[in-house]
């Protein structure tokens, strides 16, 4: 089956991470872990990855570790006590992402 | 293989400048510079700002894309932070610290004129107003009704506080508070009381989205000074959304949709509400400002409070592109 995304790892420095330009030409989405999302066989995409010095990743191993990410910030969340689970603007217990192929 | 004259009936034109006023999808070759090329219309865009020095999210925003003011919220020991935060279009420097630490407020203005009001300080909901005047924070008249969670729009000095969670019980308000610079008074309440809404606008024409009564909601009003009126239904229901704009053009963005978190970003024309490109990231808790086709977003919560800021660039600019070999 046709991959339509591929991963990689990159920190996000700020300005010039994500131009204007490169928003325009692909559609790049974060998760935890800073792992980002963009499409496969794409030549922009391609190049976005080299200029953000991204580390490319499987889907398996794009998964693995925003499941981590997710796991534990759940582990922390469990780990709270009921007064602080229920204290005004604590946030909901953080929900599985599933990252498609 | 079909060609570009059996698809479309004719031959591609060849000048040999750039016609003056090319129409979306019209193409042409200049034989001057010796290249094809075509008219697209640019869609939206979110790109990356700068980081905010703390991250953190439930915290309120300011100003404009290129000079906006980010104020207190939450880091990850789930406790308020009184930091200011102030942007340039490219990073964020520190401003003068609110001086009562709390999370879950509204805020509005702009970063040198800027309003901070409501909130919750740790121990209880808070009605502290306090105004901004580019370097540092002082007291403001109190709200009438404490609470958190709660929109604001407008100015220093003419704004609005609408929605939120009460200490009372219902412990989710509808009531709406104008401010004057100097206090603030009961305006007409919303039709949908809810908390975690987005808001837009000035005093006098301000709008309200989203939101959670609970359940979450996707409900729009639009006040007019007086009262508020049910405006167009957005898209995704969210909660701890943002927004930036006017009543009649605005945006939304961010927020949780009941199941995850969301970077659906939504225009509205007075009207109606319309998708634009998603948030790169998505979050909620987050903040906003700017113009529906200047926006800025920053701070929330993914896993963690994030420091990440997105900026806005509206789509409809026609551009010329070139057809390369690559």
């Amino acid at each position: 089956m046709a991959k339509n995304y591929q991963y990689c790892v990159a920190e996000c420095w700020g300005s010039g991470f994500i131009t204007l330009e490169d928003a325009i030409k692909i559609r790049i989405s974060g998760f935890p872990g800073n792992v980002w999302q963009v499409p496969a066989h794409n030549s922009d995409a391609n190049l976005w990855i080299m200029k953000v010095a991204g580390s490319f990743k499987t889907v398996q191993e794009a998964q693995a570790i925003v499941t981590a990410e997710v796991e534990a910030a759940q582990a922390a969340w469990d780990a709270l006590p009921e007064d602080q689970k229920n204290r005004p603007g604590n946030n909901s217990r953080p929900t599985d992402i599933v990252l498609p192929e | 293989m079909s060609t570009y004259y059996q698809i479309f009936g004719g031959k591609i034109n060849v000048v040999t400048s750039d016609p003056s006023n090319p129409i979306e999808g019209q193409v042409w070759y200049n034989t001057t510079s010796e290249v094809l090329k075509y008219r697209v219309v640019t869609t939206s865009a979110w790109a990356s700002g700068g980081n905010l020095g703390t991250a953190r999210d439930a915290l309120a925003g300011a100003g404009t894309q290129t000079s906006a003011l980010a104020f207190g919220g939450k880091t990850p020991t789930i406790s308020g932070v009184n930091n200011t935060e102030e942007y340039n279009g490219s990073s964020w420097t520190g401003g003068g610290n609110l001086g009562t630490a709390r999370y879950q407020l509204a805020g509005c203005g702009t970063q040198t004129v800027a309003l901070a009001f409501g909130g919750y300080d740790g121990p209880a909901n808070t009605g502290a107003t306090e105004e901004y005047n580019g370097t540092s924070w002082t007291s403001g008249g109190s709200l009438g009704t404490a609470r958190r969670d709660a929109a604001g729009a407008g100015t220093q000095t003419s704004a609005l506080g609408f929605g939120g969670a009460a200490p009372s019980t219902p412990e989710i308000t509808g009531a709406t508070e104008e401010y004057d610079g100097t206090s603030w008074t009961a305006g007409g309440s919303l039709a949908t009381a809810r908390r975690g809404l987005g808001g837009a606008g000035t005093q006098t024409a301000g709008l309200a989205f989203g939101g959670t009564t609970p359940p979450i909601t996707a409900a729009t009003e639009e006040y007019n000074g007086t009262s508020w009126t049910s405006g167009g239904t957005m898209g995704t229901a969210r909660n701890e959304t943002a927004g930036a704009g006017t009543q009649t053009s605005a945006l939304g963005f961010g927020g949780y949709d009941g199941t995850a978190n969301t970077g659906a970003t939504e225009a509205y024309n007075g009207t109606s509400w319309s998708n634009e490109t998603s948030l790169s990231t998505a979050r909620q808790n987050l903040a906003g400002a700017g113009t529906q086709t200047s926006a800025l977003a920053f701070g929330g919560v993914t896993t963690a409070p994030i420091a990440n800021t997105e900026e806005f660039t509206g789509g409809g600019v026609g551009v010329t592109r070139t057809v390369t070999g690559s």
